[in-house]
């Protein structure tokens, strides 16, 4: 095979100068700089894998974003007080920033709430899967972010920054550690079908870091999962074998023009993606093939029913990434926009359970599949959102953003299950003990994936960027 | 209880003391704060003890907000030096040596005091125990002396020093002739210092691509590069560069440099990612001023401040885009205001100060500079600068002749409402008044009724004089619908008379029981004689004799039906109203007029009797005069008293101009910034800048002093405060503060921009951090040659200028081969290599290593080669778009949208990039005119590095990767014009071999036309051979998908 005459080994180092063009057109002066404290000395991919700056606990990350603002008091943060308060006007009398209107009366939560498990975790009825698991999971229950909007929320907890133009999370931990295999990209997005989350592309882009680094939006119920890996059919003369023909010359052209030049990294560097490509065409098909899964697979994540059926898929094809390789997977639960997704200003007891219905089965199945495969063991599964809602009622029986407090989970390598860190205040308005923030959630996910957060630098525009700005400490609690 | 509650903001007193402090320090304090003369007296374990453990946690935590570098003393309190914290601040000393309870600065660390609680952010326990610790042992602090000012030694900063123009370096060498081009003497001495010696002159052909895709954007034709191989003669070179820069090419290919620079793309960007629709008379001015070499700091002025440079010049206007062109929050604007737009003027600080000053203001928003001398109060400045606007579309006239008439009018207008305007007695005055009276009076002609209708039941019934009275039942709302015919040949306006009637309530003229009426809207239609549809005519202008107060008859046809025109209290009298049309009617015979007037308003205001006429003629004289100047009108001129002239001229000319004004075409729209925009919160205005306060920490919840439009004042060559009139108008400042960037003097602006242009030229700059001039930035390679470069940009004004002077340095001209030879043991004594790699391996008698330049100097920064680049994202489409002869040159005008929209879940629609014609019209055209959606990017541009837009993009990574090679090659784009240029080949090289019937087979002719076109040199005959069985096994549309996807043609050598 033409693509096995060199498969060339480039260090970290040499990759990530590649990345910028070669030395001679770095886009950014301070790249060096950057690299020098962000990789060390680490001379192979390889060791790379082992954590950067310390030894790594997980290897890969899933992270199941539920777009909009998951209610935490309808969920897992359990507020009695809301039923003794409830109908009275106890918030804020003016409209704080970013609220959509002006605070209603006190709302309880229309669900039932009870205890599961040793760790005797609350959670309501609208999660009855999580529910069999909550010992299994880690709960973050006094998470902060800095604002009541969902664009510059989802930004923040996607890259750390209120503002766009920012690496994501999955931008950053692609820079730093690259793919598993180099067969597959290193950061995959799976949107949900019905459009893409607040801020579009934004919360997802390599922000200041190349293109490379951005996640790959994939549509898993498209033909052509991975755009652009074939020709569109029709065009019949970049099909099959003429492809591979083209391919080949292709590169024995390139290779003659690189000795031609006296070679130079960047030309072969440009062969040796050429030839990355041939191979992730080879190995993109079989990761979206379901027919190797069994029908109790297919069943335990839902996708034998309407409302679970596409989170279900999604959810599945997250496990077969990171199976063959992707380092981070992101799974988005409901589009932007009033309706479809968890931004329930409208209606909590009507719009909320359908949500959450369309994840929570997925998800647990996620879970125990990743345990049953022994992928638990190096892999992280993380739930978040953008921000919490009020206990205040909005248009009668809905929700309002709120930034004050909010609740996320992970489950997996190197996290204690059974714990909760943090708690809000009574009527969880306010986080009040133990809070966190997107900052400390990011330092401590880099922390499982051998990364120093503080170590993780670039420069761009004058400053030294890092995922948590000037702030994050890692969440030393929940590590086991 | 449970509710948030605000941290209590400093007591009164607290404030005033501050404020106190603040005016002593502001003006005893310099820049730089040197730590170098703190001395330590105290040196025993103690001293150490402080430095070592207690300093660094004040460093961190503290000095932020109470220290003199910080340049803020919160509280009035410094915790820089020992007598700061002894004396404290307005609480008492901070620090009571042995006494740690009574010690507010640990009261503070340990947030016992609600009241006090510092740092917001607790510092750890650990921490904390040390400075007890410290306190509890006697507090040693061997900081006694003041921490003051500027280091006398310490010159600033390379970028700040002044400007000057550098001596023109000697030869450095036999090998540097004479007539030495200056870049050159500079570079060779700086390879010589190096011990490096330069690569050889590249091919001919590869410079001239170089210099197509550098100044062009494009590909050359393959008669452009006949053309050039064809001129021997000696300036060719010079030549040809200049012919590039005269072309419009070059100005569309820079302007996208200049737009990545300030963030500019066609959408908000953010949650509500909405389309700009009027945001590109901006990208067409930039395209206009580089095509025309406007002089830089005129392009500065006109982009900060057009409307106070250029007020005569309309189409400078479009240059305020630069205000507009960062991202946009809808959804915060509306929810967040406050902490929206003071993020909002966050980003136009930052585009600013980094586009234009190579500065990184912003990093003092929060703290003073860490690394160069810019404090909060220089950060919140700036910030005032753009106090006084807000995102949005303003109006503008791109023609000249109409901005022209809609000033003189307005100006009119303005002094005609004068009570007594002394101005109505000059000679423009008296200009429009005889213009007013030498034209006939319009001469009304009444409709002849064919129907008339009322849609709300009352009986209609025409009286004997012509007017048409209603009766019986008397609706809540009506509509009334006429027709008619007219013999005039030519109708410019309507009147409409309401008249008074005995059996009208209150004697009418409506029939509400005051006599008022509502008048929501008229229209008009025309019937086209045997025409049952008719066409609606446009009413432009719409005047009446008497409006009630905020019901004028400019409601009547504005499009609302909520609003209406309406006479209370001067009922039981005649009024009319006259509706001029914005375009003449040509009535054919037979031809009918429709009038409608619908009165929804309800209770009855409806109207009682009326009468419809038309005239033809001037319609600027078709006017409706108020009672009173009608009477006056009735007077003989010379009993007329001059206070009834003056009336009466008054409303003439006033209703004259606004006629005037209303007949100018609709002005153009522009996305910027101003203080009177629309977006789609409706119209904004700021009437007064809002006030600016410097921040805690950029804490909109903690503010301090106010602070005053102005700039860095680490810079010394202008005031570093406007001191303008507070209540000026807020253009000044922005004037001002373009006047401070463009000023002569300015370290930064000069160097700023042409170390842009030459980066862009060489894919390094000779500071590579372009938009960062800090102390956190690289330091120039060639300082000299930069501050040279600066001067010649400030002396002449002119990028094209600089453009010569690079493209025609032999620097520019370098091969890219990566072969140098380098002395081994004799740096500074190097001979031009004619080497071949690997012969240094071999020993040569000179003694020296032939090493690969790209070992010795990885970065090239001492350009003793060409660095290879790949095509960026609009030079490839274009590049192709050459290759198949598909490019369509057409400049300006709206963006070509490469996608096909469809609704999105929210405002934002999908983008389906994968569904758009690429035969269709504007598929040609060039990347610079493509739509930017700035949080949706087109896959094939995002593939290619085309940046993220929420932030400045003053450079772009070259990146490479799997996806792109796969999106390169499977693209729709790519494959489209790969068998477009197949086909075009084909049929070139058949009409040539019918022709000549030339020796050789088309397949291969065409093979090696489709090579010579992408590489611009022959191909090999091992290369026709590879490329032809690939061609006649899978076409020739395979053999050009190859040739785009070459690293000989996406590279540029």
């Amino acid at each position: 095979m033409w693509i096995e005459q060199r498969r060339p080994t480039f260090s970290r180092r040499e990759w990530l100068a590649n990345a910028g063009g070669g030395f001679g057109s770095l886009a950014l002066a301070g790249w060096l700089s950057g690299e020098g404290v962000a990789v060390g000395n680490d001379d192979t991919t390889s060791k790379v894998q082992d954590g950067l700056h310390h030894p790594a606990r997980v290897k890969r990350v899933i992270q199941l974003f539920m777009n909009g603002g998951a209610s935490p008091m309808d969920t897992f943060d359990y507020k009695p007080a809301l039923e003794k308060y409830h109908g009275q006007m106890l918030g804020p009398t003016e409209k704080p920033e970013g609220f959509t209107g002006p605070p209603g009366a006190v709302m309880k939560s229309p669900f039932t709430f009870q205890q599961y498990g040793e760790s005797g975790r609350w959670v309501s009825s609208v999660f009855p899967h999580q529910a069999k698991i909550v010992d299994q999971l880690t709960f973050l229950m006094a998470m902060t972010s800095k604002s009541n909007v969902h664009g510059p929320a989802s930004y923040m907890m996607n890259t750390g920054f209120i503002l766009p133009g920012f690496p994501s999370m999955g931008s950053w931990i692609s820079y730093a550690l690259g793919s598993v295999s180099e067969e597959l990209p290193a950061f995959v997005v799976l949107p949900d079908p019905r459009g893409l989350p607040y801020n579009q592309k934004g919360n997802f882009s390599s922000g200041f870091l190349p293109a490379q680094y951005q996640g790959t939006l994939l549509d898993v119920h498209r033909p052509d999962v991975v755009p652009h890996l074939h020709a569109p059919p029709e065009f019949g003369f970049a099909h099959g074998a003429s492809d591979l023909a083209t391919q080949k010359l292709l590169c024995e052209l390139n290779r003659q023009h690189a000795i031609a030049q006296q070679s130079d990294s960047q030309l072969e560097s440009q062969i040796a993606a050429g030839e990355l490509a041939a191979r992730m065409q080879l190995a993109a098909p079989s990761v979206f093939d379901l027919s190797g899964e069994t029908e109790a697979t297919l069943q335990a994540y839902g996708m034998n029913q309407e409302a679970t059926a596409d989170f279900g898929k999604r959810c599945l094809m997250a496990r077969r990434l990171i199976e063959r390789g992707t380092r981070f997977v992101q799974v988005w639960s409901g589009p932007q926009g009033a309706v479809n997704n968890w931004d329930n200003h409208g209606s909590i007891p009507n719009e909320l359970p359908p949500m959450a219905l369309s994840v929570d089965q997925p998800m647990v199945a996620l879970v125990e599949d990743l345990r049953s495969r022994g992928l638990l063991a190096d892999t992280l599964v993380i739930w978040t959102t953008e921000f919490g809602r009020t206990p205040f009622a909005q248009s009668g029986v809905g929700r309002d953003h709120n930034r004050g407090t909010f609740v996320s989970w992970l489950v997996g390598a190197g996290v204690r299950p059974g714990v909760a860190v943090g708690e809000s205040d009574e009527l969880g308005y306010q986080a009040a003990v133990d809070k966190t923030d997107c900052h400390d959630f990011h330092a401590t996910i880099l922390h499982l994936l051998g990364i120093d957060h503080q170590r993780l630098v670039v420069r761009t525009g004058g400053i030294d960027r890092r995922l948590t700005d000037v702030h994050g400490r890692v969440i030393g609690k929940i590590l086991s | 209880m449970m509710v948030h509650h605000e941290k209590p903001r400093l007591n009164l007193f607290a404030r005033r003391r501050y404020d106190l402090m603040a005016v002593v320090w502001s003006h005893i304090e310099l820049w730089i704060v040197s730590w170098a003369g703190v001395t330590v007296f105290a040196a025993d374990d103690d001293a150490d003890y402080f430095v070592r453990e207690i300093q660094p946690i004040l460093q961190q935590h503290c000095y932020e907000c109470h220290s003199h570098q910080a340049g803020t003393m919160e509280g009035g309190l410094a915790l820089d030096w020992r007598s700061g914290w002894a004396n404290g601040g307005d609480r008492g000393p901070a620090v009571v040596p042995n006494d740690v309870e009574n010690s507010w600065l640990i009261r503070a660390v340990r947030h016992s005091d609600p009241d006090l609680q510092m740092p917001a952010e607790k510092i750890s326990d650990e921490e904390i125990a040390k400075l007890e610790q410290w306190v509890q042992s006697g507090a040693v602090d061997p900081r006694v002396v003041r921490p003051t000012t500027e280091d006398a030694d310490r010159s600033p900063w390379w970028s700040l020093q002044p400007l000057s123009r550098p001596m023109l370096p000697e030869s450095p060498s036999s090998l540097v002739s004479d007539a030495k081009h200056p870049i050159d003497g500079w570079i060779e001495k700086s390879l010589n210092e190096q011990g490096l010696s330069p690569q050889p002159r590249a091919e001919r052909r590869t410079l001239m691509r170089r210099l197509w895709i550098d100044l062009l954007g494009m590909h050359p034709t393959l008669a452009e590069l006949e053309a050039f191989e064809r001129d021997s003669s000696p300036d060719a070179w010079t030549r040809l560069v200049d012919e590039c820069l005269a072309r419009p090419q070059y100005a569309e290919r820079w302007a996208r440099h200049w737009l990545d620079t300030v963030h500019y793309a066609d959408s908000h960007g953010f949650e509500h990612d909405v389309f700009r629709p009027h945001a590109w008379p901006y990208r067409d001015y930039v395209v206009r001023a580089l095509s025309k070499d406007l002089p830089w700091a005129d392009f500065i002025r006109a982009q900060l401040a057009a409307d106070h440079f250029f007020p005569e010049d309309p189409t400078s206007l479009a240059a305020l885009g630069f205000l507009g062109a960062g991202p946009y929050d809808q959804s915060a604007a509306a929810t967040a205001p406050l902490s929206f737009e003071y993020l909002d003027r966050d980003d136009l600080v930052t585009q600013v100060c980094g586009s234009l000053l190579s500065t990184t203001a912003n990093c003092a928003r929060c703290h003073a500079h860490k690394f160069d001398p810019i404090s909060q109060q220089d950060y919140f400045a700036l910030q005032a600068v753009f106090a006084g606007v807000l995102k949005g579309e303003i109006r503008y006239d791109s023609d000249v002749t109409v901005a022209t008439e809609r000033q003189r009018w307005q100006r009119v207008l303005n002094e005609a409402k004068v009570p007594n305007s002394p101005w109505l007695q000059t000679a423009d005055a008296d200009e429009i008044m005889q213009q007013w009276q030498a034209a006939k009076p319009p001469r009304w002609s009444p409709l002849n009724y064919e129907t008339f209708y009322s849609n709300g039941g009352a009986e209609l019934q025409r009286l004997e004089d012509g007017s048409i009275l209603a009766g019986g039942p008397n609706p809540e709302q009506e509509t009334f619908v006429v027709t008619g015919t007219t013999e005039l040949a030519t109708v410019t306006a309507l009147r409409l008379d309401v008249l008074p009637h005995d059996s009208l309530p209150a004697m009418g003229p409506g029939r509400a029981a005051n006599g008022n009426l509502h008048l929501n809207e008229i229209a008009m239609h025309y019937f086209s004689p045997g025409n049952a549809v008719p066409t609606k005519l446009t009413i432009a202008a719409a005047t009446a004799d008497f409006n009630q107060d905020g019901w004028t008859i400019e409601h009547a046809i504005d499009g609302n039906p909520q609003s209406a025109w309406a006479i209370h209290p001067h009922v039981g009298q005649p009024h009319h109203g006259i509706f001029v049309l914005s375009q003449p009617l040509q009535v054919e015979p037979q031809g009918k007029i429709l009038v409608s007037l619908r009165q929804t308003h309800g209770g009855s205001h409806v109207i009682g009797r009326f009468a419809v006429s038309v005239c033809e003629g001037d319609s600027l004289h078709a006017v409706a005069l108020s009672t009173e100047s009608q009477a006056i009108e009735q007077i003989p001129l010379h009993e007329r008293t001059i206070e009834q002239s003056q009336k009466l001229r008054g409303e003439i000319v006033a209703k004259f101009a606004e006629q005037r004004l209303k007949l100018l075409p609709e002005p153009g729209r522009l996305y910027a910034a101003g203080k009177d925009v629309e977006n789609e919160r409706g119209r904004l205005q700021v009437p007064q800048p809002r006030t600016i306060h410097v921040l805690t920490r950029g804490d909109l919840e903690k503010p301090r002093d106010v602070e005053s439009p102005g700039a860095l004042s680490a810079l010394t060559h202008a005031a570093p405060r406007f001191a303008l009139d507070p209540t000026a108008d807020e253009v000044l400042h922005r004037a001002a503060l373009a006047e401070w960037i463009v000023h002569p003097d300015n370290p930064l602006t000069w160097r700023s921009m042409a170390n842009r242009v030459w980066y862009y030229h060489f894919g390094r700059g000779l500071t590579n951090t372009v938009n960062d001039f800090g102390r956190m930035g690289e330091l120039p390679s060639h300082p000299e040659l930069l501050d040279w470069l600066a001067c010649e940009l400030r002396d002449t004004g002119s990028l094209k200028h600089l453009h010569r002077l690079i493209c025609t340095s032999e620097a520019y001209q370098r091969s890219s081969e990566a072969v140098v030879v380098r002395s081994a043991n004799q740096p500074g004594i190097v001979e031009r290599s004619t080497t071949q790699p690997g012969i240094g391996e071999q020993g040569t008698a000179q003694q020296r290593i032939a090493e690969r330049s790209t070992t010795i100097d990885p970065e090239n920064r001492w350009y003793a080669r060409w660095s290879r680049r790949r095509l960026d994202a609009e030079s490839f489409r274009d590049s192709v778009l050459v290759l198949s002869g598909r490019l369509d040159l057409t400049m300006g005008g709206p963006g070509v949208k490469y996608f096909r929209e469809s609704p999105g879940p929210q405002i934002t629609p999908k983008l389906h990039y994968d569904d758009f014609d690429l035969d269709g019209p504007g598929a040609g055209r060039r990347s610079i005119y493509r739509v930017v959606w700035r949080g949706i990017p087109d896959p094939l541009f995002e593939a290619l590095d085309f940046p993220d837009l929420g932030l400045l993009a003053p450079q772009r990574h070259q990146s490479t990767s799997p996806l792109q090679t796969l999106t390169l090659l499977n693209h729709r784009f790519v494959l489209h014009h790969a068998q477009v240029w197949a086909q075009q080949c084909q049929t070139e090289v058949n009409h040539a071999f019918e022709s000549e019937q030339a020796a050789q087979p088309p397949v291969e002719q065409t093979i090696r036309l489709a090579v010579q076109h992408a590489w611009l040199r022959a191909a090999t005959d091992a290369e026709v051979v590879a490329l032809r069985s690939l061609a006649e096994e899978h076409g020739m549309a395979a053999v050009c998908r190859l040739l785009i996807n070459s690293n000989e043609f996406l590279y540029v050598d």
